[in-house]
């Protein structure tokens, strides 16, 4: 089995740290696009472990530092043989170069924020006006944080994702590495009121911005 | 800011966040699944699936016996 | 990585609250396709609510969209609460007869993520 780590652009040597297994990193280009992966021979009904994930990051952590830019591959698939991971790479050529180039010169923030109260949990509401009510007032809340916190953020990226969480919201941004202290600052002066928990990550690897289904 | 557990919890926070990029979550299914219901991966995921490529569930049998010998 | 504590730009609030995420996070690492049959029937169970979820979500949102804009009358307010309400009642006892957990029914719908 193949397992990829990413899809790398303007990377000189690979970095001295092995992948997966213990085993070496291996690198090969394919039209026009650089692949990093190693060879596992792990049956992929093996379960993943929290090893596996922290190696794998590292991994990418490297590739990412040492490249122009960089598509993270998730851990969870890997290629049959050279073959599969050859067609699937040709398949999607066209788009992964587009997503090469969005992601260049950028790193992601991580935003995630939950209010106080469970925001989706509905005690007995006596009437269904009063069930919307309670939704309404949920929705508003919601809004509100997201206005608050993700808003003035999002305005310092090139791209973002969201996405609703039980009780608040996540957020993914693509930000360009001349622009990260505004970003930074921007996210430790972020009102929070009324009261919400928030945890801002990162930079990290363009983890959420390898593919096209983005805003 | 005076919470004690603040540290480790801050670090396994930052690891939850690490684990959401790193591994596909969402829906888990086996094989099968997954390629039956390939449309719906490509509405939420997107092109996520390009760098995919999920053996089949009788292929992992295979490797699974194949292991055992 | 050793360097995961760098990654940490901000934190603020009450930790505890992703407290629940946390517990669960020993158990986001077996994250594997296997051939148990009533895993598959669970990955089933877990997309199809996850869909029904999601329609339900937007179907409400829209609702209150139209009762902020004072375009539905207070009957129809009501119908479509007390139906909401069964639907949302419905869909937990679902979850839990399932194993599933809220969390698990979240999609991550990329652009269209800004509907919810």
């Amino acid at each position: 089995m193949i397992h990829l780590y990413g899809i790398v652009d303007g990377l000189d040597e690979l970095p001295p740290v092995r992948g997966l297994d213990g085993a070496p990193l291996e690198r090969r280009s394919l039209e026009g696009l650089e692949l990093v992966f190693s060879r596992t021979s792990t049956p992929p009904s093996a379960e993943v472990s929290r090893e596996a994930v922290l190696q794998h990051a590292q991994v990418v952590e490297e590739l990412a530092g040492r490249s122009g830019a960089i598509l993270p591959a998730q851990l969870g698939h890997a290629f049959r043989d050279d073959g599969e991971l050859a067609t699937a790479v040709r398949e999607q050529a066209a788009q992964l170069a587009r997503c090469l180039e969005r992601v260049r010169g950028c790193v992601e923030f991580g935003l995630r924020a939950t209010v106080a109260e469970a925001g989706d949990a509905v005690p007995e509401a006596e009437t269904g006006a009063d069930y919307l009510r309670v939704r309404l007032e949920q929705a508003r809340r919601l809004d509100g944080l997201v206005a608050r916190l993700h808003e003035p953020l999002a305005r310092l990226a090139r791209a973002t994702t969201r996405q609703r969480r039980p009780d608040g919201f996540s957020a993914a941004y693509l930000v360009a590495r001349e622009d990260v202290a505004q970003f930074r600052e921007a996210a430790t002066g972020l009102d929070r009121a009324p009261e919400a928990t928030v945890v801002c990550t990162g930079p990290w690897p363009p983890y959420s911005f390898a593919s096209e289904a983005q805003s | 800011m005076s919470d004690s557990g603040r540290p480790v919890l801050a670090h396994e926070v930052t690891l939850l966040e690490l684990v959401d990029r790193v591994l596909n979550k969402g829906v888990v299914l086996t094989g099968d699944i997954t390629l039956s219901v390939a449309d719906v991966d490509l509405v939420y995921v997107g092109l996520r699936v390009l760098l995919a490529s999920v053996a089949t569930l009788e292929e992992q049998r295979q490797l699974a016996a194949g292991e055992a010998l | 990585m050793s360097e995961l504590a760098d990654k940490l730009v901000d934190v603020e609030g009450d930790l505890h609250r992703i407290a629940g995420e946390l517990e669960h996070l020993p158990e986001a690492f077996p994250r594997r396709v296997n051939a148990d049959p009533e895993k598959v029937e669970k990955g089933l169970a877990q997309l199809v609510l996850t869909l029904v979820e999601l329609l339900r979500q937007l179907m409400e949102r829209q609702a209150l969209r139209r009762m902020e804009t004072g375009t539905l009358t207070d009957e129809q307010i009501e119908r479509l609460g007390e139906t909401f309400m069964k639907l949302d009642r419905r869909m937990r006892e679902l979850t839990e007869h399932f194993e599933l957990e809220e969390g698990d029914l979240n999609l991550n719908l990329g652009p269209l993520g800004d509907l919810l």
